[in-house]
């Protein structure tokens, strides 16, 4: 069963770039001179390496999140990172900087992360619900902010907003592809690195420091490391909702493992969802893509629902 | 040694006391006295500077160092993952025992455990698991809280030899209200009142009844050889 769900998984990656709006031919794939073969190397494929970098990032960043806080609902978007890409890309466009909008965005979710590991260090005491409190805050802030935005941009500055906040996953070329996977291969190996401090803090905090860890430390580390690499793609697609939350419990449900041991799992399925979901978006509308975001909670969220009415008491 | 010198805080007031290694401890005193948080300052959960264990503060420093030297069994199993199980979670305080998890499980009477998940475990079966923790880490020294609050007479009787065993266990340090179990122990007794240490001293001294009444108003009596509640 396992196997075959990864054969079938490692089939939907390798046919992924051959559907979309225009058929292509498999033999016009080697052959440098047609459409097909510009089409196939330098849209559909570097489209689903992103799609694959991205899932694996959203999901296991949201097993992290949810580790780190100590709370199911928690998801890389919690602390407000996504939505202040989203402000920072929404001043780009309204500012008319239209060539540096993933600048913009990545400012704007570094600027985040900068800001609440700069209150957090004037914590008085150590706790977590803390953190995630400001971060809502600022999260809040930043909407009412977009709000404003709004109000002063024009139509077409409005829709631009509105297109970035479904999330996309169009790519031309390898440049950003790159960048993902460099991201995605950080977070995967510093989130394997502190597997023993993850099983740890899967139980209690307290366990964690009777054992000899700085859980203060551990957490933040883990925190910041996700944090770039979740700002990071959203500079680059857009807030991709979803992912992050479900994987990690679906995974959790249907292995009934610790999530400690299921690092290569959930960054894995995580990467095969988003490029599945990114398969249907492409494949569905005729004139243009629906926007992935749409397609990850309409199938996500019916199949998560169905799991928790499911799940037995371990 | 283990010292904690001129300890304050919003429930603990002026804590000062030394411990030699083997110079096994039970403490006393009533709900909300301290005692927990005087626990948990002790292992360093609680951030501070008065604490030393040979020479390190257990809040300031990390990794093995620390860790052999103190540990703390709470009074509760607090678990987040549900899937992490009993061996699993065993596994993580195989630090300084000379036995393997299967010797300790049998040891405690709880073998049929070995592959449930933490969270199913009744609240005593959770109890000796945390105590099966603590033997296979086997720090220098290691606080009980209320190491038999939740355990079946045979159970209690099961942990009391255990905790009786010098070889098991380095020095403990054990939080109690069962006074029949800290009365046949037989090691030194300190009581703390309101966030104070109001007695520390030996056992024999601590159960005589002038200092009995004093510190129970009377709910307890010594009969013959053994401690009762006076109902």
């Amino acid at each position: 069963m396992n196997k075959l769900l990864i054969l079938i998984c490692i089939i939907i990656i390798a046919t992924s770039p051959f559907f979309g709006q225009v058929d292509i031919s498999m033999t016009n794939i080697f052959k440098q001179t047609t459409v097909d073969y510009q089409i196939f190397w330098d849209i559909r494929v570097p489209r689903s390496l992103l799609a694959f970098g991205v899932g694996g990032i959203l999901a296991l960043s949201g097993m992290v999140f949810q580790t780190v806080f100590r709370n199911p609902m928690s998801t890389p978007f919690t602390l407000g990172v996504a939505s202040g890409a989203t402000l920072f890309t929404a001043i780009g466009i309204v500012l008319g900087f239209a060539s540096f909008l993933s600048l913009f965005a990545f400012v704007g979710a570094m600027l985040t992360v900068i800001t609440l590991f700069v209150v957090a260090s004037r914590f008085k005491t150590y706790e977590t619900s803390s953190l995630l409190l400001v971060g809502i805050a600022l999260s809040f802030f930043y909407s009412a902010s977009l709000m404003v935005l709004f109000y002063v941009s024009d139509l077409s500055q409005s829709y631009e907003i509105v297109r970035f906040t479904m999330g996309s996953l169009d790519v031309v070329g390898y440049s950003d592809v790159n960048i993902v996977l460099l991201s995605a291969l950080f977070i995967f190996t510093l989130v394997y690195r502190y597997k023993f401090e993850l099983n740890l803090l899967l139980t209690s905090y307290e366990l964690a420091h009777l054992k000899g860890i700085d859980v203060q430390k551990t957490n933040y580390i883990l925190l910041l490391g996700v944090s770039i690499a979740v700002a990071v793609c959203v500079s680059i697609t857009g807030p991709i909702g979803f992912v992050g939350l479900i994987i990690p419990h679906i995974i959790k449900t249907i292995t009934k493992q610790s999530a400690h041991k299921l690092i290569v799992p959930i960054f894995f399925y995580g990467g095969v969802f988003l490029v599945f979901c990114d398969l249907i978006a492409r494949n569905l509308g005729t004139v243009s893509d629906v926007p992935i975001g749409v397609i990850t909670s309409f199938i996500g969220a019916p199949f998560f629902i169905y799991l928790i009415m499911n799940r037995k008491k371990a | 040694m283990l010292k904690i010198d001129n300890y304050s805080s919003e429930l603990l007031q002026n804590i000062t006391f030394n411990l030699e290694e083997n110079q096994n401890l039970i403490i006393l005193g009533s709900n909300g006295a301290g005692k927990t948080t005087l626990a948990k300052v002790l292992c360093g959960i609680i951030s501070n500077q008065e604490v030393e264990i040979e020479g390190i503060n257990p809040s300031k420093v990390y990794g093995d160092k620390r860790i052999k030297l103190i540990n703390y069994i709470p009074a509760k199993l607090e678990i987040f993952d549900e899937h992490i199980s009993v061996y699993e979670f065993l596994n993580l305080s195989l630090i300084n025992s000379d036995m393997s998890i299967d010797e300790v499980l049998k040891c405690l009477d709880i073998e049929y455990l070995k592959n449930s998940s933490c969270k199913t475990l009744s609240s005593g079966e959770s109890q000796l698991l945390l105590l099966a923790s603590g033997i296979l880490h086997n720090a220098k020294y290691t606080i009980f809280d209320e190491a038999t609050s939740n355990l079946d007479p045979q159970k209690v009787k099961k942990v009391f030899t255990i905790l009786k065993d010098s070889k098991l266990l380095q020095t403990k340090l054990i939080i109690t209200h069962n006074l029949a179990m800290a009365y046949k122990l037989g090691y030194d007794i300190m009581f703390i009142k309101d966030g104070k240490i109001s007695f520390k001293g030996s056992h024999d001294e601590f159960f005589s009844s002038e200092n009995l009444d004093k510190f129970f108003d009377g709910s307890i009596k010594k009969i013959d050889d053994n401690i009762v509640i006076n109902l």
